[in-house]
């Protein structure tokens, strides 16, 4: 048929500020692997992906709820603390059995919230926010202030804390479940819906996707994957406590962020947050191994949150 | 002729809403010597407002930015900044100290409001790198560690009780409060704050300069949060780049939000923040005297955020009515 | 049907302290140019207006008023022309510009605040209006305009939520007159207002002109335009086709004058319509009631018949479609998909029932922008493209470029984002993810061609009656004459909410239906307020 009217195509000034992001980024990468000592033994880089793995299981988990346009989740630190809690505790009964246990309470805690954002509307970051607060109040009263260990009588878990062929069981762990969302999001329904509510919520209405289950499903797989990296994380440490919150909430949003996925949704995808959380990763291993202090590593992550923030979100005015 | 009428109107029931909160713990810490042995003395109330010092600018910083449509997520981190950075310089003179900390303020405000409405952003991504870097410069500056202020008697003179439940500091929280409260409610800039948040296109279409006000709020954010923190770490005497066992967001945002600020924007006073603040600082202290755990603090806190999120949620009632409909109409057929 | 109104008994309604007739010009556009790409929005267009007169413009749909309107007020740059005010030569580069020349618009998209309260939204954003503003001179002024409007009830503190339309229009009109606005330009500002509420506005109207100022009144509604102005120009195609003094037309020459050629070519419909054989029954409508826009409207729309909405923005058609997709959850009444009683308070139901809604805005509602067309073409079909949640991605794509092609569609286009496609091409595309849809009982489209130039505009068309003749029920909403007339086996016209006349395509005259749509009829009172 023939083709009527003239095309449009705008310059894509958000795409060219990507690349050149993207250009200053490599060549600062590779410019501290040259120069850092002790940054190209295989021993670091193990410590790297390490390090990745577990902010990266949860961050992936989160892109979903990037991904359809609920922006982020501040309760995931708490989430991965309480998960790590339960799966020590539950241990008692089993490693399969501490195992699903806790991923069932990841997955509740986070159908919860999904409901709230997605079927009356309710704000997500507070949603989360409050959230975080009632987990953290739970995961206390819980553990009656104390750090949960293992059971003395059950080593099955040790499984989980071994290297197993040389490589930390997290690292093996982060690679498959990325895999495995990808690919949900990429050739399943659902993962192609959420994409779609993400780029225009109204549109999503009108055209009657589902929208209350699809964030219900973001925010469970959200949840869901921070539970697991909370056993992962129970497992490694042999203790669990709530100082095992840390920084991970925003180590994660940040990697989702940095690897280049749309603050508002839509656009982005798993690979770029694993991408984002291993290059947060090797920016801070190489950070502390320059003796660059705590807040010198919270300070860079920072800069380069907003930077990519800015950066991403380069387009035609929405407001 | 007309005679001009007041412009004050009949408040609506969810206005209300603070207020009858406030009450509510009011009247909870009263009943307490009944439910303990315990006599509430002016010893308490004198730390219900110290904990109003400690933490209202906080809420009232935040609180603005929802006013106007934004959200300042930085607010947690600016307010250890602004400790930091006053402890630091202020050895000499705490007003030193002070004015450097909100100079820091005014800076960081500068870049946070000037990205958001130069590029159109979102701001909560925005200020959520904007609470790391803060909260980088805060541990660099601190070296990592917590930092002592020497001059502990600006301390003792800022908490000094006055007349007998309020201090200096809490005093000063209160005034900022009521000039705020003057300003959103008489100054036309603070009818233009709650414009942007109401509509901003039809703010901008009507002729408000959207762009200006935006940077202004997210300095006045920015001003808030380190003052607070300012005047808080000279009564500790110490300032630290962390804040364990409370989060400082969650308490703003639900001071913030049972005070009446809407998160849709425009709507929201700083009398009613500053009820909300009250509100959960009477529920602290409820909860000292009860002697119970942090937890419980932060569980309360939390859930009543969930709560009131919910309570206020755009589609609730629409949900409600149309799984009612359906459910009657499926029972009729 | 109303009769011609007698133009002296008119013009004794208004009470001159102007003459209008010998006033002199307040604003004269002279040969004003403005193009948009291709499109040649307005033309060589020259007018004026006096001072203390009530002007109308009228004229069909892209006749090239609303680019006039912009271009007043400092929203639209002119390519060519000038425009002078009090017989300077002004230049009006932003709404900055023209609020301080005192030239200010009211349209049909309010900019009040509505959680500010009245006084708030009258002294908003006016540049002098002090730091402290809350004086008494200027509650007192702005008291006495509100008076001056007929809003002698509404309190200053009054929140403007709590204001019905009708007057949130009139509080607008406060703030324009407060800046001592001198010239103003109502927009379609009767449309979505009850009986008595427009009578507020015009004694308002009429009093704003007797102290002198002078109003540009931009209506369809020819009653109105005969009730309160004093000259009528019609714009066509961009350019002036006439200026009259009101007491010198009647309506059936001013129709004239709007409809131009199509009136003689039109009549009988180009295509030869024969009524299409009438098929089984398959939405019927009782009784469809949306308060405040639409009221007592119910049809039966029929397997392979394509029933047309006409009305003016405003009138109600763009609702009833929304509420048979389930966007309208106060929408009250019954609707029968297929001899079922369904309900339709969410999307997902009027989906599940099948009615397929494709909205109007496409870039806002429509479509969405930053992905890519093939995504855009197969959104509604996913779960008949996928087995057990996974998508079948050859299926998605062979899906994809047939409806593409038969949407006319570029197929090279399939993977580039939709806001990269033209206007014309976006809505081809909005509109092929709604072809060949099994299960559609009724295609429900919300102005199917808007934005889309001629030749686009005859694609969609066929795409539409090909949809009809697989056997699918169509209703669409159109406000221009000549798509209606083109596309519709049945015209429904509908004016205020209320339905005005159903009649077989081979009967309508487009004179008529023109009438229809712009006039109220004498029964009803129309919309309560």
């Amino acid at each position: 048929m023939a083709r009527v009217g003239i095309e449009r195509r705008p310059l894509r000034l958000a795409d060219i500020a990507l690349t050149v992001w993207i250009g200053i980024l490599s060549v600062v990468t590779v410019y501290g692997a040259l120069t850092t000592t002790g940054f190209l033994t295989v021993s670091n880089m193990k410590a790297i992906l390490t390090a990745a793995s577990f902010v990266g299981i949860i961050a992936v988990g989160l892109t979903v709820i990037v991904l359809s346009g609920n922006l982020f989740s501040l309760a995931l630190g708490q989430t991965a603390a309480i998960s790590a809690m339960v799966f020590l505790y539950s241990l008692r009964w089993g490693l399969a059995v501490g195992i699903l246990l806790t991923l069932l309470l990841g997955l509740a805690i986070g159908t919860v919230q999904g409901f709230a954002v997605g079927a009356w509307g309710a704000n997500p970051i507070i949603v989360t926010i409050g959230a975080a607060g009632l987990i953290e109040g739970m995961a206390v009263w819980l553990s009656h202030g104390e750090s949960i260990v293992p059971p003395s009588d059950e080593t099955s878990w040790e499984h989980l804390a071994n290297p197993l062929f040389g490589l930390p069981v997290p690292v093996y762990v982060f690679i498959v479940v990325t895999i495995i969302l990808a690919v949900v999001m990429r050739r399943t329904r659902f993962g192609r819906q959420i994409y779609l509510l993400g780029e225009n919520r109204v549109a999503a209405r009108a055209a009657a996707l589902p929208i209350t289950l699809l964030t219900v499903g973001a925010f469970g797989i959200a949840s869901l994957y921070t539970a697991g990296a909370g056993v992962l994380i129970g497992a490694t440490s042999a203790n669990a406590s709530l100082l095992l919150t840390g920084s991970y909430t925003y180590d994660a949003i940040a990697a989702a962020l940095v690897g280049g996925n749309a603050v508002t949704g839509g656009r982005g995808s798993i690979a770029r947050t694993a991408a984002g959380a291993i290059f947060i990763a090797t920016i801070s291993d190489m950070l502390l191994l320059r003796g660059y202090s705590t807040g010198g590593q919270i300070l860079v992550r920072g800069i380069i949150v907003v930077v990519v923030v800015v950066l991403t979100n380069l387009r035609e005015r929405n407001r | 002729m007309s005679t001009v009428e007041t412009t004050r109107r009949r408040p609506r029931a969810g206005e209300l809403a603070p207020y009858a909160i406030l009450a509510i713990m009011i009247v909870a810490l009263a009943l307490v010597p009944v439910v303990t042995q315990y006599t509430v003395r002016t010893a308490n109330v004198y730390d219900i407002f110290q904990n109003f010092a400690s933490y209202g600018l906080v809420a009232l910083a935040l609180g603005v930015t929802i006013i106007a449509g934004e959200f300042d997520l930085s607010v947690s981190s600016m307010y250890l900044l602004g400790g930091m950075v006053a402890v630091l310089t202020g050895a000499g003179s705490p007003l030193v100290g002070i004015a450097a900390a909100l100079g820091t303020a005014i800076l960081v405000g500068l870049v946070q409001g000037g990205l958001i409405a130069r590029f159109r952003l979102n701001s909560m991504p925005v200020t959520l790198g904007g609470y790391l870097v803060v909260l980088g410069i805060t541990y660099i500056l601190g070296h990592n560690k917590s930092v002592m202020y020497d001059n502990f008697t600006v301390g003792l003179r800022l908490d000094k009780p006055v007349l007998q439940v309020f201090s200096i500091r809490s005093l000063a929280s209160l005034g900022i409060f009521v000039v705020a409260a003057l300003v959103l409610r008489y100054l036309r800039v603070g009818r233009d704050i709650r414009a942007i948040g109401g509509d901003r296109r039809a703010a901008r279409v009507a002729g408000v300069s959207v762009d200006r006000l935006l940077v202004s709020v997210f300095i006045v954010s920015a001003l808030g949060a380190a003052l607070a923190g300012a005047l808080l770490s000279y009564s500790l005497a110490t300032a630290s780049p962390t804040n364990i066992g409370f989060d400082v967001l969650t308490f703003s945002a639900t001071a913030a939000l049972i005070g009446g600020v809407s998160l849709s924007g425009g709507k929201g006073s700083a009398v009613g923040i500053a009820a909300g603040v009250l509100s959960l600082s009477v529920l602290q202290e409820i909860l000292a005297i009860l002697r119970s755990p942090d937890y419980v603090s932060s569980l309360i806190t939390g859930g009543l955020l969930v709560v009131v999120t919910i309570v206020w949620a755009p589609d609730l009632s629409q949900w409600f009515r149309t799984t009612r409909v359906a459910a009657s109409a499926e029972e009729r057929t | 049907m109303n009769g011609e109104r007698d133009p002296a008994a008119e013009s004794g309604s208004r009470s001159p302290l102007i003459d209008a007739s010998v006033a002199p010009v307040l604003l004269e556009v002279i040969d004003l140019s403005k193009s948009f790409g291709a499109v040649r929005a307005v033309r060589d267009l020259t007018l004026d207006v006096r001072v203390g007169e009530v002007h109308a413009i009228c004229g069909h749909n892209g006749a090239g008023k609303s680019t006039l309107v912009k271009a007043l007020v400092g929203l639209v740059r002119p390519d060519e022309g000038v425009i002078r005010f009090d017989g300077n030569e002004i230049s009006l580069r932003n709404p900055h510009d023209a609020q301080a020349h005192g030239i200010a618009l009211v349209n049909q998209e309010l900019s009040l605040v509505p959680e500010l309260t009245v006084e708030d939204n009258i002294f908003l954003g006016g540049l002098d209006v002090p730091l402290l503003y809350r004086r008494r001179r200027l509650s007192e002024h702005a008291r006495s305009v509100l008076d001056q409007l007929g809003l002698r009830h509404v309190q200053l503190g009054r929140s403007v939520e709590s204001l019905s339309i009708g007057e949130r229009q009139l509080v607008e009109i406060a703030r324009l007159l407060v800046r001592d606005a001198r010239l103003l330009i109502l927009d379609e500002p009767t449309a979505t207002l009850s009986k008595p509420e427009i009578e507020r506005v015009f004694k308002a109207t009429r009093d704003l002109v007797a102290q002198g100022r002078s109003v540009i009144f931009v209506s369809h509604r020819l009653d109105e335009v005969f009730e309160l102005c004093d000259r009528v120009t019609v714009l066509r195609d961009g350019q002036r086709v006439a200026t009259h003094e009101i007491h010198e037309i009647d309506r059936r020459t001013l129709i004239e004058h709007m409809l131009g050629e199509m009136e003689g070519a039109r009549a009988m419909g180009e295509h030869g319509h024969a009524i299409p054989v009438s098929g089984e029954a398959v939405v019927r409508i009782d009784r469809l009631n949306v308060p405040g826009s639409v009221e007592d409207v119910s049809l039966t729309l029929e397997s392979g018949i394509i029933t047309g909405l006409a009305g003016q923005v405003g009138s109600g058609t763009s609702t009833i479609l929304r509420a048979l997709g389930g966007l309208v959850p106060n929408a009250s009444g019954t609707v029968e998909v297929r001899g079922k009683k369904v309900l339709l308070n969410t999307p997902r139901r009027a989906s599940a029932a099948g009615l397929l809604y494709i909205p109007n805005d496409r870039q806002r509602e429509g479509l969405f922008l930053g992905q890519t067309v093939e995504r855009n073409l197969t959104v509604v079909r996913l779960r008949r493209l996928s087995r057990l949640g996974v998508l079948l991605r050859r299926r998605i794509q062979r899906a994809a470029r047939e409806l593409a092609t038969m949407a006319g569609v570029d197929l090279d286009r399939l993977g580039s984002p939709a806001a990269s496609l033209s206007g014309g091409n976006q809505q081809k595309v909005l509109l092929g993810r709604a072809l060949q849809l099994e299960g559609t009982a009724l295609l429900a489209l919300d102005e199917p061609t808007r934005g889309v130039d001629v030749g686009g505009r005859a694609d969609i068309h066929n795409l539409v009656r090909e949809a009809a003749r697989e056997g699918t029920a169509v209703i669409f909403s159109s406000t221009e004459l000549d798509e209606v007339l083109d596309l519709a086996d049945v015209v429904v016209t509908i004016f205020h909410g209320r339905i005005v006349s159903i009649v077989p395509r081979a009967e309508a005259s487009a004179s008529a239906i023109l009438a229809d749509m712009t006039t109220s009829h004498a029964s009803g009172t129309g919309m309560s307020s």
